[in-house]
């Protein structure tokens, strides 16, 4: 464990950076990359048992045919997905969602709930920590959830009225409508410039998933440093509070 | 041999552990260093045991469609696979495709009689082959995410904050808008009601949740509940259906 009663407040910035680069930045990096290169070999283990336990193996071009089919929707997500997450959800976070998964549904909610009740400051390192604490708090209620389906599932279904099942097809729209009511709340601005990319990106122009989601996310980006730089022109050099 | 006799033993049970302890590791590990690193941003060993608990919580109303996602597929894949899939690396919608593309690679679809052990062998595939994607990318570039945003950053306080909300602002803006407009859709009015619902309802409770912050961490839960009400109550009695 890095020794962290050296960091006093009277040492410098560059001083305190070193001290949390030693402390965190390199050894999530260390075991974040460990741990998600890893898992790509464990993936395959299921794969490799229905063959080598039970002798089926798919003909190489099927394999090969399925994965182009999937790959075509979903594999520019992968390099969409981590950089356009990332300025929410830090380092740690980008690999910890990358290996959970139900990214947009499930961690992001889940970190921002978290930053929002410890009134962390966005894209502060405290915001950072305090977002993978919570992305590790939610990976655990995945789970549970996931091996209570496994073990019960058919049964909860059996004895859950039909009413509550159907309501349970609608989390999509419940989750997104309350997460971006939240962003909305927070910064009324930034989030009605969001709204009007988003029907001009899919309602009218029709614009391609992956080029949408780093267009809007990247888009409200530069919209919001155009408005910061110009309320800071107007207000002068002063330094503001807010 | 019936394929779901496969996809329901315990051998296969055993071989989607593996991944599953991984990522229990990596969250032990990560929530380790950040207490540890804690001190050095003024995060108290009790704000870091609340921001678990939170993250806990909050997870329960998300992770529900999750659960809603997995008892269709596990119908087709079995219980062992479907767990995996659904507890690492892809989000629910992305496995069902996945699984639906290995079946049409061999030409017969998810739900046909003739659904065999071969078809499932090439699901344990292609869903590896799609999910190990975000694997890869972000377990060789996501220091380099780093290094790159730290330069052209640097650390203005001020700027990353504004960075990080307008960020946020875009990604939720895309998820939203994306149900509006499926909403728009004369025979689908009900997933419009929804969001409006819960999105109007998450900023009054926003509001409210400043003067009584006790509600803080449950303005989600509550908004997605009072969403999901609105769809089925606006389909049956507006629409009709």
């Amino acid at each position: 464990m890095a020794d962290t009663s050296v960091t006093t407040a009277t040492t410098t910035d560059a001083a305190a950076d070193e001290a949390f680069a030693e402390a965190y930045t390199k050894p999530i990096i260390r075991y974040g990359r460990a741990t998600n290169l890893l898992a790509v070999l464990f993936c395959f283990i299921p794969a490799v048992v229905v063959w080598l336990v039970f002798g089926y193996l798919p003909q190489i071009g099927d394999i090969l045919t399925g994965w182009g089919l999937i790959a075509s929707i979903y594999l520019v997500f992968a390099f969409i997905e981590p950089i356009s997450y990332y300025p929410i959800v830090g380092l740690s976070g980008v690999y910890m969602v990358c290996l959970s998964g139900n990214i947009g549904n499930v961690r992001i909610p889940c970190a921002l709930m978290t930053q929002q009740v410890l009134k962390t400051e966005p894209g502060t390192r405290k915001a950072e920590l305090v977002s993978t604490l919570g992305i590790a708090g939610s990976i655990i209620t995945n789970l549970a959830l996931t091996t209570l389906a496994a073990l019960a599932g058919a049964f909860i279904m059996s004895i859950l009225p039909p009413i509550i099942i159907e309501a349970l097809s609608y989390v999509s729209p419940a989750i997104f409508g309350a997460m971006f009511g939240m962003q909305a709340a927070k910064n009324l601005k930034y989030a009605c410039f969001a709204a009007l990319l988003g029907f001009l990106a899919m309602g009218v122009f029709n614009i391609a998933t992956y080029v949408t989601v780093p267009l809007m996310v990247f888009g409200t980006v530069a919209f919001a440093m155009l408005v910061d730089n110009r309320k800071s022109k107007e207000e002068g050099p002063k330094e503001e509070a807010a | 041999m019936d394929y779901k006799l496969i996809a329901n033993s315990w051998a296969i049970w055993l071989a989607v552990i593996p991944v599953a302890l991984l990522e229990i590791y990596q969250a032990y590990i990560f929530a380790k260093k950040t207490k540890a690193a804690g001190p050095l941003v003024g995060l108290s060993a009790e704000e870091a045991n609340k921001a678990f608990k939170v993250g806990m919580r909050s997870a329960i109303g998300p992770s529900l469609g999750v659960f809603a996602v997995m008892l269709g597929l596990m119908a087709v894949i079995g219980a062992p696979l479907a767990w995996q899939r659904l507890s690492i690396i892809g989000a629910a919608p992305t496995e069902l495709a996945a699984a639906t593309m290995a079946a049409k690679a061999q030409g017969l679809e998810l739900s046909s009689p003739d659904y065999g052990a071969i078809n499932f062998a090439n699901a344990c595939w292609v869903m590896a082959l799609n999910g190990n994607a975000w694997l890869l990318t972000s377990g060789l570039l996501a220091d380099k995410l780093d290094k790159i945003s730290k330069k052209v950053m640097g650390h203005n306080k001020k700027t990353l904050g504004i960075f990080t909300v307008a960020a946020t602002c875009g990604a939720f803006g895309y998820m939203c808008i994306n149900q509006v407009i499926i909403g728009l859709a004369p025979a689908k009015n009900e997933v419009l009601a929804s969001t409006i619902c819960s999105f109007v309802l998450m900023v009054v409770l926003e509001r409210v949740a400043k003067k009584h912050p006790r509600l803080g961490e449950w303005t989600l839960g509550i908004a997605m509940a009072a969403g999901m009400a609105m769809a089925v109550i606006f389909k049956h009695l507006v629409m009709g259906a």
